[in-house]
This record gives structure tokens, C-alpha cells and sequence, in this order.
């Protein structure tokens, strides 16, 4: 599910005529000065980031003056978040908050319902997890035929919505679900959406996320690739994009697992398959080593893919070692995976002499694809450790094999 | 000779053809793929096909090149583009 920052989704509720605050986002403490300065009054300050707990880490703050918005922007831009780095941050108006609510769309899959369903509470604020059963109101939402009016105002009304209030909260109820559906949403919350002293209401976060077969439909966001990304994606996951962005031949994705390029222990990762990729991070993380970069290369992919995939896992400058992680038994035919790895690695090997790889291959036609592997590595001045069905299952061992030949490999390199 | 699949280049030193024993490349094209590279005058070929055959019929399986390193003559090298990659490396000094 692709992901947009809460500026970028406030700026889709405000087309459907959701209040948002008024501001604007900045990437430099000096903008955030010149942001704070136009909105002339209090600001607050948001860390624009894809996790939550961002007021627990500090990376929300709040400013009386244009001086103060800049120093608290610096110490926000730059800081990290549960391992995320803030690279923008949202300035605009304090809301002077009366009570907040919580209004969510998400689809359920239940047989039972088939069909987004809108979520609404009076206890908006605090994630709508922790939110009391009773104190969550909830309506089935017809794709087709959209969300009545009168349905909203049904809604709002059973939460105990105040009469003066109940027209202005179903309006939003009702936009909510229309841009739910206008951007092909997977999930859409404002949380809180907020009733201010003087009487608006006004949507005071956004959580956004767009179904990602529909991305192509909203050139508009600006999503530069459609999957779920822990930030926005780097110049290394631009690269892994281009492998699969127009060739649908089997998987071979590639994305970075770590933004840290100087800590030791980090491993270029190839798995073969979602299964076999979790195996082999167990196995690296159980021997103190770490996946530089996640990549899965199964439902049978051309070699060239492979070949693709393996390359740029090895374009990254910090890596220890290379592990091919074919852990569990693939029906596809392996040779072609040999033939990648084998053209693959009699590039990049002779750059790096002694690199470390271990290569667990198992699976249709595995004999002949560890010959191929063998008979075409045998020569490259690498530590290459070749593995197939007979170690399918021992993650201990392959991890353990990967930390011995790194270790061997630091020493040579007098690290 | 060269010739293009879907997203890979085929470039074969033919030269080196002649005095091949194997013709591994042929073989293997058979096995790995769907046998586009055929002997004609003791050199692989694909004269056989159009270039939008050759897009079609080729499988990208590498295999060729492989063999003709192992048992041929070292005269065949794929080209196998990676979009942005030599940006990247370029941006990060390491190319």
C-alpha cells in the first residue's frame, strides 16, 4: 500500500472541502521561519514521517513565534524516528481544540461485509485501537452507490453528535468516504478531526494510503513507487524499481532494509521468495549479522532479472558479504537462477577479492543449478560456499557459515 | 553478430565460431530456452527470425554465454542494461 505524508493527503481533504489547518510544509528550518511568519499566529510543528508515536519522540512541537517555529523545526529535520530519518516538516496553525473526533474508512474482507466500512468516534486523539468497542460507530459503505448523506447524518447522530453540530460532521462523514473512493484509498483516517473553541471543524491529521494497483490512475501524488515504503523511497529503491517496473516476468524486487552504510554487519540479501526471505534474515540475525537490503527474486523470473536483482544487491558500497537465500523448495526451474548468479558474481568478485558468499539453492532441477554454479564460480577469487536441499532447512548452519566467512574476510581486510 | 531480446543484447564474436569443437551455445539454447540460436555455416545464427520473433521466442536465459565460456570459445556477451544503476554508482563514487 503506498503511502502519502499527512500534508499530502490534508491537501486531497481539503478538494472535498474538509477544513484543514492553514500552513504549508518545509524541508529547511528557514522555511519553516518563512511558513510561521505568513500564518501569523501560533504554529505547530509536525514531523512528517510513516510511523506513529511521532509526540512521544518529540517530533511534534509547537511555536509562538516565527523564531521559535525555526529552532524547533531544526531540532525536528534530521532527527530519527524509530530509526526513520524526518526529512519534512508540516507548519500550520495551533488549533485551539475543543474536542476531537476520530473518522476512518477501511475496507473489510469479511465475507460478511465485502465493502469499505466508515468508522466514526467521539474519541478521537488516541489510536481508535485502544478506543472502547461501545464508543465506535461503524457503517457499510456501498462502493457503487456511494455514501447517502442521510446515512452520515445517521452516523454522527448515533455517536451522540450535538444537533448544531450533526449537519457540519456528516458533511465531513460524507467527503471522507467520496475521497476514499475519488483516490482508490486503502485506508484514509482523520484522527483527531477536531471541533475548535470557535466552533470548526477542522482535520487535524490525515492518514492516507492508496491501493497500489491504482496508483497509475493518480499521476497527481506523485507516488514514485507503488509499494509500501518505511520512508520515501532512496536512490537504491529507484534502481530496484526499474527492474520490476515493466517487467512483469516473475518477481525480482529490490529495496533498502537499513539507511546506516557505515555500521559493520551488513549483508547484500537475495532471497528466493517471501517465505525463504524471513528464514534468511532469522538466519543472519540470529548470528549478529543484517540484511543491507531486502530482494526476492521467485515466481519464476528470467535469468535477466536475476541477474538484475543480484547486481544491484551488490552495488551497495557497505556490504560484508552476499547471501543467495533460496531456503525452502522452489518450484521454478533453479538453472536460471544459476546462470544469473554465476554472471553476476564473475563481475562483481574480482572487485572485491575474498568477498564472501554463501549460495543455498534448492529446488526443480537443483543438481544441474549447482553445477552450473560450481563449475562457473570455481575460478573467482571469492570465499564462495555453494548449498543445496541438504541444508534447506538448517538457517543455523547458513547463517553461522555467512558470520565465519565474514569474519575470515575482516581479517584479511585487517578490520 | 548481435541481436536484442525483450530487455537483453546478444553480441556473439562469430570469428571465434569456426574453430569451436563444442557448439555449446546451440545445445544450450535448446535446454534453457527455445533453440532461437541455430548453426548455420558452423556459426550461431538467428537469421531465421525477425527481430520481433526474436523478442517474442527469447527467454533472456543467459545460457549461451555461459556455455560458450565454459566450452566455447569465450565469444559471447550479453548486455543486460540496469536502468539508473550506473547514475547511482556514478552519484556515490563508486564507478
Amino acid at each position: 500500500m503506498a503511502r502519502l505524508f499527512e500534508y499530502q493527503g490534508k491537501e486531497f481533504l481539503k478538494d472535498v472541502g474538509i477544513a484543514i489547518p492553514t500552513g504549508g510544509v518545509a524541508s529547511t528550518a528557514q522555511e519553516a521561519y518563512e511558513i510561521a511568519a505568513k500564518i501569523g499566529k501560533p504554529v505547530a510543528l509536525k514531523a512528517q514521517v510513516w510511523v506513529g508515536g511521532r509526540g512521544k519522540a518529540g517530533a511534534i512541537k509547537f511555536a509562538d513565534t516565527p523564531e521559535e517555529a525555526e529552532k524547533a523545526a531544526s531540532a525536528i529535520l534530521g532527527m530519527e524516528i524509530k530509526g526513520f530519518p524526518v526529512r519534512k516538516v508540516l507548519v500550520e496553525e495551533k488549533l485551539d481544540i475543543e474536542k476531537e473526533y476520530y473518522v476512518g474508512v477501511i475496507p473489510n474482507a469479511s465475507w460478511d461485509c465485502r465493502a469499505p466500512v466508515i468508522m466514526f468516534s467521539t474519541e478521537g486523539g488516541m489510536d481508535i485501537e485502544e478506543v472502547p468497542e461501545d464508543k465506535i460507530f461503524r457503517a457499510r459503505v456501498d462502493y457503487l452507490k456511494g455514501f447517502p448523506f442521510y446515512d452520515a447524518l445517521d452516523l454522527a447522530s448515533s455517536a451522540g453528535i450535538p444537533s448544531k453540530l450533526l449537519r457540519e460532521m456528516a458533511g465531513v462523514i460524507s467527503s471522507v468516504v467520496e475521497t476514499f473512493k475519488r483516490r482508490d484509498c486503502n485506508i484514509l483516517e482523520i484522527n483527531p478531526l477536531v471541533l475548535t473553541r470557535e466552533g470548526k471543524v477542522i482535520a487535524g491529521d490525515c492518514r492516507m494510503g492508496i491501493d497500489d494497483s491504482s496508483t497509475f490512475r493518480h499521476p497527481e501524488m506523485g507516488i514514485a513507487i507503488p509499494r509500501e515504503f518505511p520512508w520515501e523511497p532512496t536512490d537504491f529503491d529507484m534502481v530496484g524499481w526499474g527492474i520490476e517496473e515493466t517487467d512483469f516476468r516473475g518477481s525480482g524486487f529490490v529495496m533498502k532494509m537499513s539507511l546506516d552504510e557505515t555500521s559493520p554487519g551488513f549483508i547484500g540479501f537475495h532471497a528466493i521468495g517471501g517465505g525463504a526471505a524471513m528464514i534468511g534474515m532469522d538466519a543472519l540475525s540470529r548470528v549478529g549479522l543484517k540484511p543491507a537490503n531486502f530482494a526476492d527474486t521467485s515466481g519464476n523470473p528470467v535469468a535477466s532479472k536475476v541477474y538484475r536483482v543480484a547486481k544491484v544487491v551488490l552495488s551497495q558500497p557497505n556490504i560484508e558479504g552476499y547471501l543467495l537465500a533460496g531456503f525452502l523448495v522452489a518450484n521454478q526451474e533453479q538453472w536460471h537462477h544459476a546462470h544469473a548468479i554465476v554472471k553476476a558474481l564473475r563481475e562483481e568478485i574480482p572487485k572485491r577479492t575474498g568477498f564472501p558468499c554463501v549460495l543455498l539453492l534448492a529446488g526443480n532441477k537443483e543438481e544441474e543449478s549447482l553445477q552450473i554454479l560450481r563449475e562457473g564460480l570455481k575460478d573467482m577469487p571469492g570465499r564462495i560456499e555453494i548449498y543445496g536441499s541438504e541444508r534447506v532447512e538448517d538457517s543455523d548452519f547458513i547463517g553461522e557459515r555467512m558470520l565465519a566467512l565474514v569474519k575470515e574476510y575482516r581479517e584479511e581486510k585487517g578490520g | 553478430m548481435e541481436f536484442e531480446e525483450r530487455t537483453i543484447k546478444v553480441i556473439i564474436d562469430t570469428d571465434k565460431c569456426p574453430n569451436c569443437l563444442s557448439k555449446a551455445c546451440i545445445e544450450a539454447c535448446k535446454v534453457y530456452s527455445r533453440g532461437i540460436l541455430q548453426l548455420n555455416d558452423g556459426k550461431p545464427s538467428v537469421s531465421h527470425l525477425s527481430s520481433e520473433e526474436l523478442g517474442r521466442r527469447g527467454t533472456e536465459c543467459l545460457a549461451c554465454e555461459y556455455e560458450c565460456w565454459q566450452r566455447g570459445n569465450n565469444a559471447i556477451y550479453i548486455e543486460i542494461p540496469i536502468k539508473g544503476l550506473d547514475d547511482y554508482l556514478r552519484k556515490r563514487s563508486l564507478k
